[in-house]
């Protein structure tokens, strides 16, 4: 009935509306989103607390037992969760730095306008939109030894058989180049962004003054592209670190368990063997360290927003 | 814990509002749906087909079978979705066999004992089914096929009974017709191994693993070499298995080397009495493992990589890279389709190779593969009778003859033993000889953990990270933990 | 609108280089295309055959099926996930621009007691992998009722677009003049048209930027899929799973048919909506 009043209200005289806008209008318009998120993910997040603190399997019918922090002290204390910690690590680091290379690369070229820009600028947004089944699928045939591109290309320089998944390492590159290659195009458009954002007079200030080519880079892109650099590097970190489809498909975490990540670790711990609490356990870890990362995105984006007013 | 009582009232509430909402009123002619969950494939298709075509129900009811077709690599995700989600969307459901203690243990399963033990058609089946069959597919927990004829009759006592084969399948050899019976090179294996390049079924009874390893030398061949008299364009190889890191793509052959050696994996008949620690890794165990492994090296090059899985090796086959392979039946029909092969009209099938034992005889133990159907637990008593009347449909002969036409398989032995049988498909003679030796991997609930860490141990070993031992080793001592905690080993 | 960005324009030159570059890029996918006109032994042929007799058997393989005991071939139920895919991707994404549009105005004009708490929270759960809340949804889907239904895996989507809605839209808002808006509620505008009339039609680019991205986000979406979704409601990327294994390893033929069906919708809704694509991306953070 207040907001029947407000809407009325505020027809007759704008200043009443405003006063009282504010209190109401704002709740009002943002439950939607807050009651959507709570029951689909905020919800079940607490539930899933709850639970890490059982030894809850999902197939079985016994009733639960409370067994306290037990589940957080076998996950921390599990040297292979730690091992597909580093794993992951190493998968984030190398696939972000390789992402923002091509990404960078990519953003440079298409900077200007070019007759047929759009349709080639499809060609190079394409992997982002397929699907990561069909990513895994075909790079894993792309790299099959005897069947595989890659391979009968390294086959026209040497008769050896080249099978690249067959060590940790080049499993490793296997992956992070089929995942650089699926998402440099988002890292593209976003230096993208940030490229067409610099004022064309700094440009033109900078010819007049004749500066190279690599200190006009430096000193007017740069600045401008930073944060969003920056905010590249933390939105991609972030994403990466849930990597899951391409690894499950491409190499299933061999050889051994060379690229099994945190992410496969927690499908097989939760999905296939039923670990429910345990997995649920996991799965806070995993979201505290997200949590940090989330902070520090924020924090850059603030502080890009914070020079922008300066 | 309000949670988990929260959940078993309402999850109480929803299995009685179905039951007493869907089938409350028993009627003489009742339609009755039945929703089976199903691997997307050529048996399982056929399965449909036919009942649409064939199926009369004995009891009148208008019976409609819906079969939910769900995609291989992801049907294990999915019916454990469906059944801890408790949605009881299905009334039977197609099961690897190592599933059943996970959805029996979690009351999904229907126990079918005392069904069986009333209906007079069904012991009949029960007894006209393969031992190696009933004892895989059908028992948890897990009775050993020596329990169960020990027992003497068809249904044992203590034991309780699930399943019945869907599709049971065992691997054989697919071989290379125009290589292994090419005259110069069998001429030249002789001279190099004096023996002889096996060409017909009964040369490959013969073959044990020392003659198959001999094989995998003589037959790589490098880019350019001369192969049954023409030039090769790529390397070629003679020998495979599989040896893949995905699901049990390589324990499933491992095994039939620990089994045939004389070593065990850890055994679920004998708990809680049976070890882990020290059988798995027994040295007998070791060696056979080794042996398993040495053969790798003569195999095509994605072996390094660990994924060398029942497809790929149907793959390098198919497309003529590799002169045999030893793979599932059921992967057999793609070899002989022209539109999938390149070999398809110079294949034949022999029994897969075994170990030879001091007596000369050969010993071929495997490790079954193929599925059970089961029924699930929710349905009123008319559903799974008439669920009952749809198995006694299934294992009819005349159905099966009909499946096996089809690229299917029997379990029952009335219908392998007529003389037609063997001629049915081209890898039915072997497939008989080998079911008598198969065995199955464990039944319980753990075994997907079990398997998983296994295959992570074995993929090491596979791929040089690890020595034979070492992955054992850790193998046995994952095991005996895991074990221990839960009780199966005291 | 009236500042425009400047940059460099560059000749056909440039375009062969970008051309060149955007080809080797597009390669993979190119090769998958390829590979669903090819049967199934031209596709593992070794030299690869770049030219061979191209064959449509892949894609009437996506929409029939044929039958094991008899010539005839059946219809698969492709059309029917097809249509899954983009109903429930399509209405996910606009139900979550709604409600996302809704909550983005209210935290850029009527913001909250703890206005930047609420919208760290709401970009946490857009942060999050979805291997963590999957389990608890799992099980409370399982309580529900609402696994394999339209409305569970709908309500899912919708939550999972929402944050990324809200940031994105928000930044939209943030940038337009307040001033106008006072200014026509000074003239005795009401709210509502405020919103509708001024708000709303100055930020179009940036809707359609939110549905651009959350179209790419959701149209793929695996997991979730698999679990939550029935017969009636499987999507596109678990349907593609029966290409990965059944009685013959990978189809890869009816699988890059497939793919290559499922790239249609997404590339002319990304190439018609491209240009405000450099908006969306950085979640709004770059202004005018």
């Amino acid at each position: 009935m207040t907001d029947v009043a407000a809407v009325h209200g505020h027809a007759k005289s704008g200043f009443w509306a405003r006063l009282t806008a504010p209190e109401n209008r704002g709740p009002l318009l943002v439950a939607p989103a807050i009651i959507t998120l709570f029951v689909m993910n905020i919800f079940p997040l607490l539930w899933s607390f709850g639970l890490s603190f059982f030894n809850y399997r999902a197939n079985r019918q016994n009733v639960p037992e409370f067994v306290g922090l037990k589940n957080f002290e076998r996950v921390l204390t599990d040297e292979k969760i730690w091992d597909r910690f580093q794993t992951t690590a190493i998968i984030v680091g190398s696939s972000v730095t390789l992402q923002l290379i091509i990404g960078f690369s990519l953003a440079m070229l298409f900077a200007k306008h070019f007759p047929m820009r759009r349709i080639i600028m499809m060609l190079v947004l394409t992997p982002m939109m397929l699907s990561f089944v069909s990513v895994g699928v075909f790079f894993k045939l792309y790299y099959e030894p005897t069947f595989g591109l890659l391979s009968w290309v390294v086959n026209l320089f040497s008769s050896e058989p080249f099978a690249l998944l067959s060590s940790s390492t080049g499993a490793l590159i296997g992956i992070i180049f089929a995942d650089a290659w699926m998402w440099s195009p988002f890292v593209m458009l976003l230096v993208l962004a940030g490229l067409v954002s610099v004022p064309k007079y700094l440009y033109e200030a900078a010819e007049i003054d004749r500066v190279s080519s690599w200190r006009r880079f430096v000193t007017i892109t740069l600045p401008y592209i930073k944060s969003l650099l920056l905010l590249a590097i933390l939105f991609r970190t972030i994403e990466t670190f849930k990597i899951f489809d391409i690894i499950y498909i491409i190499t299933e975490g061999g050889p051994g368990s060379s690229t099994e990540s945190i992410a496969v670790n927690i499908y097989r711990m939760a999905f296939q063997n039923f670990r429910t609490s345990r997995s649920g356990a996991l799965a806070y870890i995993i979201l505290f360290i997200v949590i940090v990362l989330t902070n520090l995105y924020l924090y850059s984006v603030n502080r890009r927003a914070h020079e922008e007013t300066l | 814990m309000p949670l988990s009582t929260f959940h078993r009232q309402v999850l109480g509430t929803c299995a009685a509002t179905l039951l007493t909402g869907g089938f409350s009123t028993p009627l003489l002619a009742a339609d009755i749906t039945i929703n089976m969950a199903a691997p997307d494939w050529p048996p399982t298709r056929f399965f449909k087909e036919h009942f649409d075509k064939t199926y009369k129900s004995p009891a009148g009811h208008n019976t409609t079978l819906e079969m939910d077709f769900i995609p291989w690599p992801s049907f294990y995700e999915r019916v454990a979705a469906s059944l801890t989600s408790g949605e009881q969307k299905y009334q039977m459901i197609v099961t690897d066999s190592q599933w059943l203690g996970s959805f029996v243990e979690g009351g999904y399963y229907l126990d079918l004992t005392e069904k069986i033990k009333a209906d007079p058609e069904l012991i009949a089946i029960m007894e006209d089914l393969h031992p190696a069959l009933v004892s895989a597919y059908s028992t948890y927990p897990h009775k050993s096929r020596k329990q169960l004829e020990e027992a003497g009759s068809a249904i044992a006592p203590d034991t309780h009974y699930y399943g019945f084969p869907q599709f049971p399948d065992t691997y054989v050899t697919f071989y290379r017709k125009d290589i292994f019976c090419h005259e110069g090179e069998a001429a030249a294996f002789k001279e190099q191994y004096d023996a002889t390049l096996p060409c017909t079924y009964e040369d490959w009874q013969d073959v044990d693993w020392e003659r198959y390893a001999q094989i995998g030398k003589f037959l790589k061949r490098k880019k350019g070499e001369q192969l049954a008299g023409e030039t090769l364009t790529d390397d070629f190889y003679g020998i495979s298995y599989q040896a893949g890191k995905g699901y049990d793509f390589s324990s499933m052959q491992a095994n039939a080397f620990i089994w045939q050696h004389g070593g065990d994996i850890w055994d679920e008949t004998n708990a809680p009495e049976g070890q882990a620690e020290g059988v798995v890794n027994s040295d007998v165990a070791v060696e056979a493992f080794e042996h398993y492994l040495s053969m790798i090296p003569d195999m095509p090059p994605v072996a390094q990589t660990g994924q060398m899985d029942i497809f790929v090796i149907q793959d390098l086959y198919m497309q003529g890279k590799v002169a045999s392979t030893i793979d599932w039946v059921g992967l057999g029909e793609p070899v002989l389709d022209p539109a999938s092969s390149k070999v398809h009209d110079k294949s034949a099938f022999g029994p897969a190779p075994g170990l030879r034992k001091e007596d000369g005889s050969i010993d071929r133990t495997g490790n079954i593969g193929g599925q059970p159907f089961v029924l699930t637990t929710w349905n009123s008593d008319e559903v799974v009778d008439e669920a009952l009347n749809v198995v006694k449909w299934w294992l009819d002969p005349d159905t099966q003859i009909e499946a096996v036409s089809n690229g299917g398989q029997s379990g029952l032995m009335s219908v392998m033993a007529d003389p037609s049988y063997n001629d049915l498909r081209p890898w039915n003679r072997a497939h008989v000889e080998m079911i008598d030796w198969q065995k199955d991997v464990w039944h319980i609930p753990l075994f997907f953990e079990m398997l998983t860490q296994q295959q992570e141990e074995f993929d090491k070993a596979i791929t040089g990270q690890k020595s034979a031992r070492d992955a054992l080793d850790a193998v046995a001592e994952f095991q005996q933990e895991l074990l221990e905690d839960d009780g199966f080993i005291e | 609108m009236a500042k425009q960005r400047e940059i460099g324009k560059a000749g056909w030159g440039h375009t062969a280089v970008a051309g060149i570059v955007g080809f080797i890029y597009f390669f993979p996918v190119f090769w998958i295309i390829l590979t669903a006109f090819k049967t199934r032994t031209d596709a593992l042929e070794i030299p690869p055959k770049l030219f061979f007799t191209p064959t449509l058997d892949n894609f009437r393989a996506v929409f029939f099926r044929s039958s094991i005991t008899s010539d005839e071939t059946a219809a698969t139920n492709f059309i029917l996930y097809f249509f899954n895919s983009i109903f429930i991707a399509g209405t996910a994404v606009l139900l979550a621009m709604l409600i996302g549009t809704l909550a983005a105005y209210a935290f850029s004009r009527h913001p909250l007691k703890g206005n930047d708490t609420y919208l760290f929270i709401i970009l946490t759960t857009r942060m999050m992998p979805p291997i963590v809340v999957i389990i608890p949804i799992f099980l409370m889907f399982r309580l529900t009722g609402l696994a394999g239904s339209y409305w569970g895996i709908l309500l899912l989507y919708t939550a999972f677009n929402i944050p990324f809605s809200i940031w994105l839209v928000k930044s939209f808002f943030d940038e337009l003049n307040p001033e106008i808006e006072d200014a026509a509620r000074m003239d005795g505008s009401t709210d509502w048209r405020v919103f509708f009339g001024i708000c709303l039609p100055q930020i179009y680019a940036g809707l359609a930027a939110t549905f651009v991205f959350g179209m790419i986000l959701t149209w793929n979406e695996f997991l979730f899929a698999l679990l939550l979704t029935g017969v009636e409601t499987r999507t596109v990327p678990v349907a593609m799973a029966r290409t990965l294994g059944g009685s013959v390893g990978v189809d890869y033929g009816l699988l890059a048919a497939i793919v290559t069906l499922f790239l249609i919708p997404i590339c002319i809704v990304t190439f018609l909506l491209q240009n405000q694509l450099l908006r969306g991306v950085t979640f709004g953070t770059v202004k005018k």
